[in-house]
């Protein structure tokens, strides 16, 4: 399956496109995290506002900051919270989700469909304000949040997923072969959602970005470092004055990683489709 | 006399619903030897599958109720065990063949993982010896080349392709008995002798019983030495294959042989059909279900319920549940 699917991937441009740009960003977070690249980021190295120069590819912010420094490491810090709040919130919303699909209209579901309903009201940045107030400043209140809201999509989409796949004819085989129902949900039943998951996957690590830039900017995010969304926040203060150093990065960054998420996202999922033949 | 390899003793499948109790199998008993081969036969909905997962006891989680005084596999009562114990049976003692040849795998899994992870399940006795088993057994289905289809997605398999590595999942760790529910209705009639070729092949090899589920009478008729006509979740008929065939007593049973298309017939005088339709199970009528279609029916046909007499002049292993037989 893997090898089918790469093989499809390869075949499809935009896709390969994608997986270049979120390589390069990888590889760039990779660096600035075994200590590479972007070390000197809170470093004062030059003038305020300085324009760009060969010193200073993409010039210095209000405090003589180089904001090329900056920009590698908000891209660590993207893949970061990416990682952390994908990670946790694919892992957390698989299980929820194939307990309830595989149980459904059980109380084991009832119960977590109303635990779903609940974080799905509260409105999100309220909810991020106030998990990073009972946390006092946590650095992993802002991953924290978002693990726990974001799960509820993935565990959706799983929980439907179930429900259908557990109707299959290979299912009542897996049982007529002696298969215990829990040996058969991990088995065979989460290996045939693959697919979804690895999209829904990429997705979140889209969402976990952009939300991460949105709660910096709002300062309820990055507490030690720095990200694009403080980057942006620190701009809201410099575009008044007509200097777009840390503006530009900032967003061109955020939008050049987060359109090669979406283009391997797209081309995933078509690769993924089991219905669909190598042309 | 020897034990019987599958023996079923007043089995009943019922649904409680609102409206009162939908009777889907009706206190069937039957037994197949070993090495013989027993096809269950009769229309759409008459029970026949439902038969095979309340055997199997698969059908706990569905809703639906299940007795039975006795379910033996050589002797050894499974009807009583708990699920624990039941799911070491299933698979290396009784196992199933689906109607569906594709639908029945796995579509993440190679064919070859998947055989090998019923022998390993329940033989277990290491890698080398479960991928030789796993091999053996697409071998004995009869693919040349067991390897490939091994390496082989199910997508990647024709139908009659795929039915074959079903049942050589089903039969890798040898089962004592088979259940066979329709394994060959989905593929076309080249394909289904191949398939009806392997099981008998396969049973003169290990001396399995089978079950085998079958509306087609011609493959009935093929691959069966004894034959259960089912109707309304009763049997009606229990006889061996000729008989049925030359001299059915069940006025059923000879409505169902009569309704053969015949190629060889001289002059067509059109399909013949039985009057009537399947009764539906909220609404089965009194005494003999078949009674409303029967042309030979008697007042007794709807008030009572004829018993399955079994053990009389012509075999002792066979009867015929009728008031007014043929």
């Amino acid at each position: 399956m893997i090898l089918t699917t790469w093989q499809r991937l390869k075949a499809d441009r935009y896709g390969m496109g994608g997986l270049l740009i979120v390589s390069l960003f990888a590889v760039v977070a990779i660096c600035v995290w075994i200590g590479l690249l972007g070390q000197s980021w809170s470093e004062v190295s030059g003038n305020r506002w300085e324009s760009f120069s060969a010193a200073h590819w993409f010039g210095t912010n209000l405090l003589g900051q180089d904001i090329l420094q900056r920009t590698l490491f908000g891209a660590a810090t993207a893949f970061e919270v990416g990682l952390i709040v994908t990670t946790f919130s694919i892992v957390l919303g698989t299980v929820l989700g194939a307990l309830a699909g595989w149980y459904s209209h059980g109380w084991l579901d009832e119960t977590i469909l109303w635990l779903k309903g609940v974080l799905d009201s509260i409105p999100f940045y309220l909810f991020a304000a106030a998990i990073a107030y009972a946390l006092q400043g946590n650095r992993w209140a802002m991953h924290l949040a978002m693990i726990i809201t974001f799960w509820t999509t993935t565990a959706r989409i799983v929980r439907g997923e179930v429900m259908r796949i557990k109707q299959r004819e290979f299912i009542e085989a897996a049982r007529a072969i002696g298969l215990p129902g829990i040996t058969i949900v991990f088995r065979h039943v989460l290996p045939n959602t693959m697919h979804v998951l690895l999209v829904q996957a990429t997705i979140v690590f889209v969402v976990a970005i952009k939300t991460e830039v949105i709660l910096s900017f709002l300062g309820l995010g990055m507490q030690d470092g720095v990200s694009w969304g403080l980057m942006l926040a620190e701009s809201s203060q410099e575009v008044v004055a007509g200097h777009f150093g840390n503006f530009t990065a900032a967003s061109v960054s955020l939008f050049i990683l987060l359109m090669g998420f979406n283009l391997l996202s797209d081309a995933l999922q078509d690769a993924l489709d089991p219905r669909r033949v190598i042309t | 006399m020897s034990v019987a390899a599958l023996n079923v003793k007043d089995l009943s499948v019922w649904f409680e619903t609102e409206s009162g109790r939908l009777q889907i199998v009706d206190n069937i008993s039957f037994s197949i030897k070993a090495g013989e081969t027993t096809g269950l036969v009769g229309e759409s909905g008459c029970g026949k599958t439902m038969t095979a997962f309340a055997i199997l006891g698969l059908l706990r989680a569905s809703g639906a109720r299940v007795e039975s005084a006795a379910i033996e596999i050589g002797g050894r009562d499974i009807s009583t065990l708990s699920a624990g114990q039941r799911r070491r049976v299933l698979g290396r003692d009784i196992a199933m063949v689906f109607q569906q040849p594709g639908a029945a795998l796995d579509p993440v899994f190679t064919i070859g993982r998947q055989i090998a992870a019923v022998h390993r399940r329940h033989v277990g006795d290491g890698r080398s010896n479960t991928r030789r088993a796993m091999l053996d057994s697409l071998e004995q289905v009869g693919f040349g080349k067991p390897e490939k289809i091994a390496a082989a997605y199910p997508h990647e398999l024709s139908g009659g392709m795929a039915q074959l590595a079903m049942i050589a999942m089903a039969t890798v760790c040898k089962p004592a008995v088979l259940i066979a529910d329709e394994p060959s209705t989905a593929l076309d009639s080249g394909t289904r002798a191949v398939i009806l070729q392997q099981i008998k092949r396969l049973q003169a090899d290990h001396g399995t019983a089978i079950l085998l589920i079958s509306h087609d009478l011609s493959v009935i008729r093929q691959s069966c030495q004894n034959v259960m006509v089912m109707y309304c979740g009763r049997l009606l008929e229990v006889t061996d294959c000729q008989s049925l065939f030359s001299s059915p007593r069940h006025p059923y049973s000879a409505g169902l042989i009569s309704c053969i298309p015949q190629i060889s017939a001289v002059k067509p005088s059109g399909i013949i059909t039985i009057p009537g339709r399947v009764p539906a199970p909220s609404a089965l009528p009194p005494g003999c279900h078949f009674a409303p279609r029967c042309d030979r029916a008697l007042s007794a046909c709807v008030q009572s319920i004829p018993a399955l007499e079994t053990g009389n002049q012509r075999s002792n292993n066979s009867g015929v549940a009728c008031f007014s037989p043929l």
